[in-house]
């Protein structure tokens, strides 16, 4: 399971919002904010498929979110399953 | 307590994210830092844009396994954004290229061959053609993708040892109208400023570029910029399609596809009504230009000329949103801002008078004084990672020699020539067929032999059937240096596997002048071979087979180097010693050892050790910032513009008049039709593509509809819609959507498919100075096919 550290901007004044918001997002932890609009938090998904749709949405679902950004990514669990063969990169495309 | 892995993992990654924002964590959170979550961090630089990205790979049990940016870094400041995150899925990819593969005939099947094989055949082939054919049958067509060692090399050996200037590469296609742009405007290729200008500008002027998209980690900065001071700082988004970019912006503008350059005088015709120049400026370091040759005319002149540009009169040109009001404010913020910076990319560039609308900015800046001082520039943004420092540096047009050379000039060809220990006219006068004009010389057989490295020309050539057409004869032999099949490798004799990001050594040169150095750490996979090790194997049996020591000469600094890291670190200090030394781009102090001490490389000029060990030149032409700045100091002026171009010193207000698209709209193709990018992909998508998470998000390529066109045409989201064009039809998936302008749609170019090709039906038109072709506009029309259809995904895969 890939594990993402982000720092997500948003407008100072929904903070109350923000939070709200993102305390549903399932594998999401906050980890804390500055009065600059800037938030840290972990997130944790099964597949960086979702964790990726889930984060483009942020920014357009949630009032007052304007940017996520990746500072940490790190995805050994899905490595060490390519190299012992229990999972082999999917090929999504048939032609 | 004892953390699990995953608790860890999850620490580490809280922490360092905190650590760039400055939050501070509970101490019990801190301890985790005591452990290790990777074996080790290796320094690198992305690989998948121009910005330039500094990151860490990290490395566990020699797999790399986790990614994060470095904070040090004056590029990303520690971010990165999810193309940059995800290449190791590339490295680990069951379909890279991994042998040789070669066939005589371009309808029989590959067959896997040893490297000694693959090695005398192409060189067989290249010497065959220029001993029958003359030097200027064969070809190289080159990557902003590759690295400078990479570039260097591959153009010494086609100019000093085949002796041909038929030298290209795609940033002709992307940034060669911001090249032409430079140099007449300042005299000197490449942004004066850096990124470092975007946390002390007050006005934004973002034009042709959907940066929030395309440039996310530096949109990141401007975004916060914008947020740190929201009613001070002004960002103003031109762009005749509504993007991402534009949600921060404080003034849209959004006009009819190829009127930039009645807009950009426009607004020069309010500077200069309302007297909102700087006299001081203009007189002390500008000259007014017109035409081919150039003339000097005066201040008074070009006011005359701009009374072609009322706003009122714009208005009418641009259509779309744009107003006379509209205008005169975008034109005021840039003027009266305490410092304005400019920013585009290809919307500017990829236009059949790219190179005026390039000067048109520029001239802005000029007329206010926006230039120089902290905050304010007029900015190219750069595509791919190395167009500037390997392409536009190291000599991968046909016209440039490494270090700003142009060709045909004597001196400085006869310069190279004594450099490299050739003799004086190896290097032929005459510079060699521009993109454009060599892929028509391999449609007329007039190329018998072509090399194409880390690119895909067969899909991102405009007008590509056109073009594919003369790829695929049979008396064109075609060797493709790459880490994936493409669409290229598909009309490829010889297909050479190589190395990728981190697998090789080598230096990225990103927009903003800056050298950065990746170290390999880790090894290719199968038989897959760093280009460097290629090309002088190559070279080496060139000599041979045309019985010619000059050819040996090229490379005979390099015989018998380790391929993984001596031999990159010899051709770079080569060039960067040798070829730039005293160039307006010296580098002659950025050695690897300095470039591994720095966090984040450096910035041209970089003459003195010293000076390369701060960190370069922030800001060029400045008096105290840039050294060379001072050496070619006569006066007390602050600035001094001593670009090789202009030999008066002078920068230069263009009088450009303003000219529409090479194919508008009429009865037949009532349509404008523009391509561009989306988040998820890059290029030719033969990387992203292969990654499932991009791939699954933008599965294929749409085309994006004005609602009200929509409804006019009967279009519903998701119905199959066909675009055709003078040269060809797509059929795409329609998403209706107020992003395009009425009367315009949108494609991105990135899908396989032919089906869905975009460049099936761009125009080949190009710009006469830059020779840059015409991407961002053509006339088209569009009706509903069928309602929505389920569509499979494509990537292309060779058949052994």
């Amino acid at each position: 399971m890939p594990v993402a550290g982000l720092v997500i901007c948003f407008i100072p004044e929904k903070l109350e919002e923000v939070k709200s918001s993102l305390s549903k997002v399932s594998g999401l932890e906050i980890h804390g904010w500055n009065d600059k609009g800037e938030m840290v938090v972990v997130y944790e998904g099964d597949t960086f498929e979702e964790m990726e749709k889930e984060v483009k949405e942020w920014p357009k679902k949630i009032e007052g979110v304007l940017s996520v950004n990746v500072a940490y990514f790190n995805v050994e669990d899905e490595v060490e399953r390519i190299e012992k063969g229990e999972y082999v990169p999917e090929r999504p495309w048939k032609e | 307590m004892k953390l699990s892995r995953r608790q860890f993992i999850k620490r580490t990654a809280a922490l360092t994210a905190a650590s760039l924002v400055g939050i501070e964590l509970p101490k019990s959170m801190k301890d985790a830092a005591q452990a290790a979550d990777v074996d080790s961090w290796k320094p690198g630089v992305c690989r998948f844009c121009g910005v330039g990205c500094r990151v860490y790979l990290g490395l566990k049990g020699g797999k790399p396994v986790a990614i994060k940016g470095i904070p040090e870094s004056a590029t990303n400041k520690g971010y990165v954004c999810m193309k940059g995150m995800l290449f190791y899925k590339i490295i680990h990819h069951p379909e890279r290229l991994k042998k040789p593969l070669y066939r005589e005939r371009k309808d029989q099947p590959f067959r896997e061959i040893s490297w000694e094989e693959a090695l005398d055949i192409a060189a067989k082939k290249f010497a065959e053609a220029v001993k029958n054919h003359g030097p200027n049958s064969v070809a190289y067509y080159g990557s902003g993708q590759a690295l400078t060692e990479e570039t260097y090399i591959f153009q010494k050996v086609m100019r000093a040892g085949l002796r041909t200037n038929n030298v290209e590469g795609n940033p002709r296609l992307c940034m060669a109208s911001a090249v032409g742009g430079y140099l007449t405007s300042f005299g000197a290729d490449e942004p004066i400023g850096s990124y470092a200008d975007i946390e002390k500008a007050y006005c934004f002027f973002i034009i042709g570029s959907n940066m929030a998209e395309c440039h996310p980690v530096l949109f990141r900065r401007v975004m916060n910029r914008k947020l740190s001071k929201p009613d001070e700082v002004k960002v103003i988004n031109a762009d005749p399609r509504v993007s991402p970019t534009s949600r921060i912006a404080d003034l849209h503008l959004q006009f009819r596809p190829g009127t930039d350059l009645a807009l950009l005088n426009a607004m020069a015709y309010v500077i200069v009504e309302e007297g909102l120049y700087d006299e001081t400026f203009i007189k002390k370091y500008c000259k007014f230009k017109l035409g081919k040759p150039p003339k000097d005319v005066s201040f008074e002149e070009y006011k005359e000329f701009l009374k072609q540009y009322t706003p009122e009169r714009a208005a009418e040109i641009c259509g779309g949103n744009i107003t006379p009001e509209k205008i005169r404010t975008a034109a005021r913020w840039f003027a009266k801002s305490k410092a304005t910076m400019s920013l585009w990319t290809m919307g500017i560039n990829q236009r059949v008078r790219g190179v005026w609308a390039n000067n048109l900015i520029h001239n802005l800046h000029l007329l206010t004084g926006q230039l120089c001082k902290p905050g304010a520039d007029s900015f190219s943004l750069t595509g791919q990672p190395n167009a500037c420092g390997g392409v536009r540096e190291g000599g991968g047009l046909c016209h440039i020699l490494p270090a700003h050379r142009p060709v045909k000039i004597d001196k400085l060809r006869h310069e190279v020539e004594d450099l490299w220990g050739v003799p004086r006219g190896r290097i032929p006068a005459k510079p060699g067929y521009h993109t454009i004009a060599m892929f028509r010389a391999v449609n007329e057989g007039k190329i018998k032999a072509m090399w194409i490295n880390c690119t895909s020309p067969a899909q991102s050539l405009p007008n590509c059937d056109f073009y594919r057409k003369g790829l695929r004869r049979d008396d064109v032999f075609i060797v493709v240096t790459d880490i994936f099949p493409t669409k290229t490798t598909e009309v490829a004799n010889l297909v050479l596997p190589t190395a990728f990001h981190f697998e090789k050594t080598g230096v990225y040169g990103c927009t903003e002048r800056r050298s950065q150095l990746t170290v390999k750490v880790i090894d290719p996979p199968g038989e897959a071979k760093p280009e460097v090790w290629i090309v002088r194997e190559w070279a080496l049996r060139l000599a041979k087979e045309l019985n010619d020591p000059v050819i040996k000469k090229c490379v005979e600094p390099f015989i018998g180097l380790e391929e993984g890291y001596e031999l990159p670190k010899a051709i770079w200090e080569e060039y960067s010693q040798k070829l730039t030394k005293g160039r307006d781009n010296d580098l002659s102090a950025v050695t690897y050892e300095v470039l591994k001490q720095r966090p984040d490389g450096v910035q041209w000029p970089a003459p003195t050790k010293e000076h390369a060990l701060k960190g370069g030149t922030y800001k060029k032409f400045v008096r105290g910032i840039d050294p060379l700045a001072d050496k070619h100091a006569k006066g007390d002026d602050p600035y001094v513009f001593y670009g090789p171009a202009h030999k008066d010193h002078k920068l230069y207000i263009w009088l450009r008049p303003y000219k529409g698209a090479a194919e508008e709209p009429d009865a037949e193709y009532p349509f404008f039709l523009s391509t561009g990018r989306v988040i998820d992909h890059w290029h030719t998508s033969s990387m992203t593509g292969r990654i499932p998470e991009l791939l699954r998000a933008n599965p294929y390529a749409y085309v994006e509809i004005n609602p009200k066109d929509a409804r006019r045409l009967g279009i519903n989201p998701n119905d199959m819609v066909e675009i055709e064009t003078r040269r060809g039809k797509i059929v795409l998936p329609a998403k209706v959507y107020e992003g395009p302008i009425e009367g315009m749609v949108f494609i991105y170019w990135h899908d396989m498919h032919e089906e869905r090709m975009a460049n099936r039906v761009t125009k080949d038109a190009f710009d006469p100075g830059s020779k840059e072709p015409e991407f961002k506009i053509c006339a088209c029309r569009i009706r509903k096919v069928s309602g929505p259809k389920p569509l499979r995904p494509y990537v292309v895969g060779h058949k052994m």
